[in-house]
């Protein structure tokens, strides 16, 4: 929507993730996931841990890694249109201070998650599962690849 | 951050420009509501898809839901949950001359925004604080308006051909030599657009091999013209003169990327106010740092022309140098003369070639008779060759309003972007629903401002924008502070955490100027 912008920044959904404020808006929102889901009385503490884990992977994933494109048009004719919000990220390049950023917390989540759910195997699979699902897309070398050609258009 | 800049001699006045920064709560709020947005967007998508709720947009036809769809709906994701429920903010239509007052026709929707109907009614006097009319030119009655009135029973209303054809009427040449002096440049030329003047002869200037360094905030003309000029563009951020340095030190010391070739030629890109920040470019310095590595300076003055300056000479005045340092010095009529219409000024022999090798001198119509005469009334007004000071006394109240304008709005609290001195005052609003708010309160209260959000603005930087007039009297001024400060109480948009200290209030008169020279 070049027409009608007051910058010259081709697509802004790249920067949205650099913009002041979001990180801090996205850690306040996984805590208030978290108290949210505290607050409900039948599940203990273990299982509160690994479902805000889960929670935060799965949503992760949708945003970041399923939806693909921006929600306005661009000048460029479409050329991010096959690209998920992670890949358009600073238009592609890679090991970015946001990038870092949205690699490390669920790291940091699963560690909590780790040590709040006494290290028990059953929650152990889940959590590590879900992690990998979030991580192994952000690697460099994942970038645009489409496993078994799924979400490819 | 507050920059004022004593500049080593560079600058004769103080250079005062203010971006505060976005509160971080406040940032947090708009993303909250950015999100919420979204959410409820998805869910009225499900709904409009599975047929409980009727789907009010552009869809295909019945036969042609198998083909390869044309548009991919998620890119208009943004304009059918967002865009649309606040769209009566924008596109209003107006019915009188857009002066200090305008009437405006009154529309309601019935289905939330996706079809207006009108009342049939008329909102009358609303003072208008969104149209370009800086120097109040845009009147229905006066001087100018007779001349063009006259010229329009002589010449008619339309030229029919192009400037290289038929149509280069002797009042073209009138106005082009006038431009020219009022410029101080050897020679002018004047086209009939102004987004077509940027971008049609900017193409000219440069080609292939040839390097581009424009601020970021430049205008959509400015980008569309370096982009079809096939040269390289570089971005610096804006108004930043160390970020211009780096970028012509790196091009001048690397050639061309591959083949390592010096650059043909380098341009830079900047313009006398951008409207949405409001700041004014620092050409002191850019003037400085274009004699030191042999470069070239567009400079385009669409909102700074009559705007800014003591005579209203634009920027070039107003930092009190030389027009001859500026290469290309580009402005609209738009704004400040109340007509239509660009022009570019410079040396003789870059326009003569202009008037060649331009695709809006060749292919364009030229500018309207009427018109015309509008623009070299204004001109010669504002110059004082036709013998009244109604001229500069509108330049000097427009300054006067300024300052005032700005100076209310920062004791109040709000945020206000950009320099002291300059006519645009972006207010800031942040969170989107306080877009759409903003916008139909004060139309309540018989102000017209025009708000612009994301993906316009950076997604945090929403604003609603002021330009103020020379038509606007002190009581207009008064009035619609006094609504906006009920508004900005009701919407809570008092975020400014710098509070201002009173400076002693002189008044402001033709010494102010003169005291600030060396």
């Amino acid at each position: 929507m070049n027409v009608g912008v007051a910058h010259s920044e081709v697509n802004p959904n790249t920067r949205v993730m650099n913009s002041r404020g979001i990180w801090l808006a996205y850690v306040i929102s996984v805590g208030v996931l978290h108290v949210v889901l505290l607050s409900i009385p039948f599940f203990s503490v273990p299982v509160v841990w690994t479902l805000t884990n889960v929670i935060h992977n799965l949503v992760m994933y949708l945003l970041l890694h399923t939806v693909k494109g921006t929600p306005f048009e661009t000048p460029d004719q479409g050329k991010d249109r096959l690209l998920t919000h992670w890949e358009q990220i600073d238009y592609g390049t890679q090991c970015t201070s946001s990038r870092k950023f949205l690699s490390i917390s669920p790291v940091v989540l699963y560690l909590l998650t780790s040590f709040y759910t006494k290290y028990d195997p059953a929650h152990f699979l889940i959590n590590t599962a879900s992690l990998l699902s979030v991580l192994l897309p952000k690697l460099p070398q994942f970038h645009g690849v489409r496993v078994f050609g799924i979400n490819k258009y | 951050i507050n920059h004022i800049v004593h500049n080593g001699g560079l600058y004769k006045r103080p250079f005062n420009e203010d971006f505060e920064e976005t509160p971080m709560l406040v940032a947090v709020l708009t993303y909250v509501g950015y999100g919420v947005l979204t959410l409820f967007g998805y869910l009225r998508d499900f709904m409009r898809q599975w047929k409980i709720e009727k789907c009010q947009n552009a869809t295909e036809r019945e036969e042609q839901k198998d083909f390869v769809p044309l548009y991919q709906d998620f890119e208009n994701f943004y304009n059918r949950n967002l865009y649309m429920r606040i769209r009566d903010s924008w596109n209003r239509p107006i019915c009188s001359v857009p002066g200090a007052k305008v009437d405006m026709m009154e529309r309601i929707s019935h289905d939330y925004n996706w079809t207006f109907t009108y009342t049939g009614r008329v909102i009358k006097d609303i003072i208008n604080m969104g149209s370009y009319n800086y120097l109040g030119f845009a009147q229905k009655a006066g001087t100018c308006q007779e001349a063009a009135a006259k010229v329009l029973s002589q010449y008619g209303a339309g030229v029919c051909s192009t400037r290289q054809e038929m149509g280069n009427l002797d009042k073209h040449e009138e106005l082009e030599k006038l431009v020219a002096r009022f410029l101080g440049v050897e020679s002018a030329m004047a086209y009939g657009m102004g987004f077509a003047t940027n971008s049609m002869n900017i193409p000219a200037l440069v080609g292939k091999g040839c390097l581009i360094l424009s601020d970021e905030l430049n205008h959509a003309s400015l980008v569309l013209g370096a982009r079809l000029s096939g040269a390289t563009i570089r971005i610096f951020k804006h108004n930043n003169m160390q970020s211009l340095e780096k970028l012509l030190k790196d091009a001048i010391v690397h050639g061309q990327p591959r083949t390592r070739r010096p650059w043909k030629k380098i341009l830079i890109l900047v313009e006398g106010i951008y409207s949405m920040e409001g700041s004014i470019v620092r050409l002191p310095e850019v003037i400085a740092l274009k004699k030191k590595y042999k470069s070239y300076l567009y400079l385009d003055e669409a909102h700074s022309i009559g705007a800014l300056g003591p005579t209203g000479r634009g920027v070039v005045e107003y930092f009190g140098l030389s027009p001859e340092d500026v290469d290309v010095m580009m402005g609209t009529f738009t704004k400040s003369f109340g007509a239509a219409g660009g022009y570019i000024g410079g040396k003789k022999e870059l326009i003569d070639y202009l008037r060649t090798y331009s695709h809006s001198a060749v292919y364009a119509t030229s500018l309207s008779p009427p018109v015309v005469e509008q623009i070299i009334t204004s001109m010669k007004c504002i110059m004082g060759e036709d013998g009244t000071t109604v001229g500069k006394a509108r330049v000097q109240q427009l300054a006067e309003n300024t300052r005032y304008f700005r100076r209310r709005l920062k004791e109040m609290g709000f945020i206000i972007y950009g320099n002291e001195d300059s006519p645009v005052v972006p207010l800031m609003l942040y969170m989107p629903a306080k877009i759409g708010a903003f916008g139909r309160e004060m139309l309540k209260r018989n102000i017209g401002v025009v708000v612009v959000g994301f993906p316009a603005t950076p997604i945090i930087e929403s604003r609603a924008r002021f330009c103020l007039s020379a038509a606007h009297t002190k009581e207009m001024l008064d009035t619609a502070l006094k609504e906006i400060s009920e508004v900005g109480d009701l919407l809570q948009l008092k975020y400014s955490r710098h509070r201002l200290v009173p400076l002693l209030d002189r008044p402001f008169d033709e010494t102010t100027y003169e005291e600030t020279e060396d």
